[in-house]
């Protein structure tokens, strides 16, 4: 971990029509920090790592990524963007193209880098993810693990600083998640910034820096895995934590 | 929960049934046909009233157009003496050259033919397995291809700018079919011939300028050899038939894809001035029938144009029916765009894809892809909708077909004529829907 500030949150607040989703969010995550968020659904964790990544605009408060504010227009999303990827829960690939069509589709049109390079670079990731065999596959021919480590070779395609994760294994059959998680972790020790969304505590436990509990759209909790997860300060977190780890 | 508390079911005892029987074949035509045709009573009477009814239907029909009909006589006076309840062909093989080309003079008909034979010709190589970049040839041919056809059909020699065009349109396609040649032979294409000597002064980009330096040498070279052609001027007054019918019909449908895909996109745009000018062109046209719109353009389009310049019928035409195309078109293009997900849109904005990258290269091709049944639903209509035409007075194959019964020798002739161009409607429809199911197909696995 370094002392630069990758993201700077203050005073964030995000309402969808009359529901206050966000509610004065605070937070500043350092370069190279591993940020794992839990929570009970609808406390409003996706929404904020939505926000980083400029999928939802917010109403009140500032982001600021490596030091760029970002502002509700267009061309400061797309500055943020080329410095963060984001994974989704549905992997989202483009099921029209190639897996590596997905992979070099942003590097040749965006980075402007020659077609033939551009699948180098992608064969490499595709192999780190441990899925270049499949490089020629349709998304519809490939199984859900598969397709997330391909979403996740596509985000680091554009060699962003900051990866997101919103619930990347929850859309997958337990024997999938590990494949997924083991990505993930290789990623975490390469000395990538990430905020992962998941409720997978074995994972937090190994690479999280600091877990945030949040419920009702507040930060409830913050802290290093050994103290959110197992001395919990707040009831309410520890309720939470008994739910998901008795399953 | 106390899983004591509740008591096992006891396991029944497994019986198996006894096995049925093996199906017992069916063989031969004969036995299909008992089958499913006299399997007992009921359907063997359904059976035997089905055809009698069919036959009853079909019978009159073929006496009339087959087995009574005349097929060669001078005039409908000889053919009702001949067979008064036959079909009279004469009239339609007579008016047969007619009802393609119109009013084109006979001798300039090769024109025409050659025309759509390099159209043909520009198209097939999108069938061939090994070239590359598809979507150029398809792209020139739309652009470049009309310049060629307006050059050849309408002749005269006033007009520059559309012979360069042409000799550029035809060179390309020269080219290209050098290069299909090459690369069947596994040799290198012609541009690439010339990439060590532009590589010389200019490194970078040099495929490219190799690939442009042959196309404008070919371009020079064609446009000195038809120096002297001078093509007889064919009035688009002249032009009529099924060529007319294709040109407009051609014209519209390629026409119509873009249109619909920019009022689609507007009607869907965040920004007001473009959503509502999308929705209120789309809107306002679809309201209207098409020769309304047909008689607005030939009636109101003048007024919007210089008195000095004067627009052919023709033209108006194209442009009535291109925009109540676009008008159609675009509601399927939304209809499609509104089936992709939301998640498509937000993974092309997190990979930093723009607006017009993420229509380009995410959204548009699987919106597209989905909506084929319905773009080539439309396009068959609308291939249908311009006889539409023959009411403001161009002689489309409809008018054609009707003018023979103003002919003095056939006087009174309107079925054959009739019959004649649905069998020509028949053909271009069905295979476009053939064409249609193939492309589905072979996209599906995608």
């Amino acid at each position: 971990m370094s002392e630069r500030t990758a993201i700077e949150i203050s005073g964030l607040n995000k309402w969808f029509d009359d529901f206050h989703v966000l509610k004065d969010i605070s937070l500043t995550i350092l370069e190279k920090e591993i940020i794992v968020v839990c929570g009970p659904s609808g406390s409003g964790k996706s929404t904020l790592i939505r926000c980083i990544n400029h999928l939802e605009k917010h109403q009140e408060g500032s982001i600021s990524i490596f030091g760029e504010k970002l502002e509700n227009d267009k061309k400061s999303a797309d500055i943020i963007r080329t410095n963060v990827g984001m994974l989704f829960q549905n992997f989202n690939l483009f099921p029209h193209l190639t897996v590596l069509e997905n992979c070099t589709l942003g590097p040749i049109w965006l980075s402007k880098i020659p077609e033939v390079k551009a699948i180098e670079q992608s064969i490499v990731l595709l192999d780190r993810v441990g899925i270049a065999d499949l490089a020629a596959k349709y998304p519809g021919q490939i199984s859900g693990g598969q397709k997330q480590r391909v979403a996740i070779a596509r985000a680091l395609a554009m060699e962003p600083k900051i990866m997101l994760f919103d619930e990347p294994t929850s859309a997958l059959d337990p024997e999938m998640i590990k494949e997924v998680l083991d990505v993930m972790i290789d990623l975490a020790e390469s000395g990538m910034t990430m905020i992962c969304v998941t409720h997978e505590m074995q994972f937090a436990q190994q690479v999280a820096d600091r877990v945030i509990f949040m419920a009702e759209g507040e930060i409830v909790e913050i802290g290093p895995p050994e103290q959110v997860l197992k001395n919990p300060k707040w009831d309410r977190t520890s309720q939470f934590l008994e739910h998901i780890l008795s399953h | 929960m106390g899983n004591q508390s509740i008591s096992k079911p006891e396991l029944l005892e497994f019986i198996p049934k006894p096995s049925r029987l093996p199906a017992v074949p069916v063989d031969g035509f004969i036995g299909r046909l008992k089958k499913h045709l006299f399997s007992n009573i009921w359907n063997t009477l359904l059976t035997v009233s089905v055809f009698t009814l069919l036959f009853m239907l079909i019978k009159p029909f073929l006496d009339w157009a087959i087995f009574d009909a005349v097929w060669s006589a001078s005039n409908r006076r000889e053919c009702l003496n001949a067979s008064p309840d036959g079909a009279c062909w004469p009239g339609v093989i007579q008016w047969f050259n007619g009802l393609i080309y119109g009013r084109y003079p006979n001798d300039q008909q090769w024109r025409i033919n050659l025309g759509f034979g390099l159209g043909i010709l520009w198209l097939v190589p999108l069938a061939f397995k090994r070239v590359e970049q598809k979507i150029l040839i398809a792209l020139s041919a739309i652009t470049l291809f009309p310049f060629l056809a307006n050059f050849l059909f309408l002749g005269g020699s006033d007009n520059q700018f559309n012979y360069i065009v042409a000799c550029v349109g035809l060179a390309y396609l020269l080219i290209l079919y050098i290069n299909i040649g090459l690369i069947y032979l596994d040799r290198k294409i012609l541009g690439e011939y010339l990439e060590p000597l532009i590589g010389r002064f200019y490194q970078r980009r040099a495929a490219l300028l190799g690939r442009l330096l042959c196309w404008l040498t070919v371009t020079v070279l064609l446009a000195f050899l038809f120096q002297n052609l001078t093509l007889l001027l064919v009035e688009v007054d002249s032009w009529g038939g099924l060529f007319l019918t294709l040109i407009i019909s051609g014209f519209s449908i390629v026409m119509a894809l873009p249109i619909g895909i920019l009022l689609a996109l507007g009607r869907r745009s965040h920004m007001p001035v473009f959503r509502w000018l999308s929705i209120c062109t789309i809107e306002l046209v679809r309201s209207v029938p098409l020769i309304t719109v047909l008689f607005m353009s030939v009636t109101m389009l003048p007024l919007f144009f210089p008195n000095t310049m004067e627009l052919n019928k023709l033209v108006q035409v194209l442009v009535a029916v291109c925009v109540f195309a676009g008008a159609y078109m675009a509601e399927t293009v939304r209809g499609g765009l509104q089936g992709i997900p939301p998640g498509q849109f937000e993974a092309a904005k997190s990979v930093g894809l723009g607006y017009w990258y993420t229509m380009a290269f995410i959204i548009l091709p699987q919106a597209l892809r989905a909506m084929i049944p319905n773009i080539v639903t439309s396009f068959i209509s609308l291939f249908k909708d311009t006889t539409l035409v023959s009411i403001i007075g161009l002689f489309d194959i409809m008018l054609m077909a009707r003018n023979i019964s103003i002919d003095k020798n056939w006087l009174g002739l309107h079925t054959e004529p009739l019959i004649a161009i649905s069998i020509l409607f028949f053909i271009f429809c069905y295979s476009m829907s053939q064409y249609s199911h193939r492309l589905e197909k072979k996209l599906k696995n995608k």
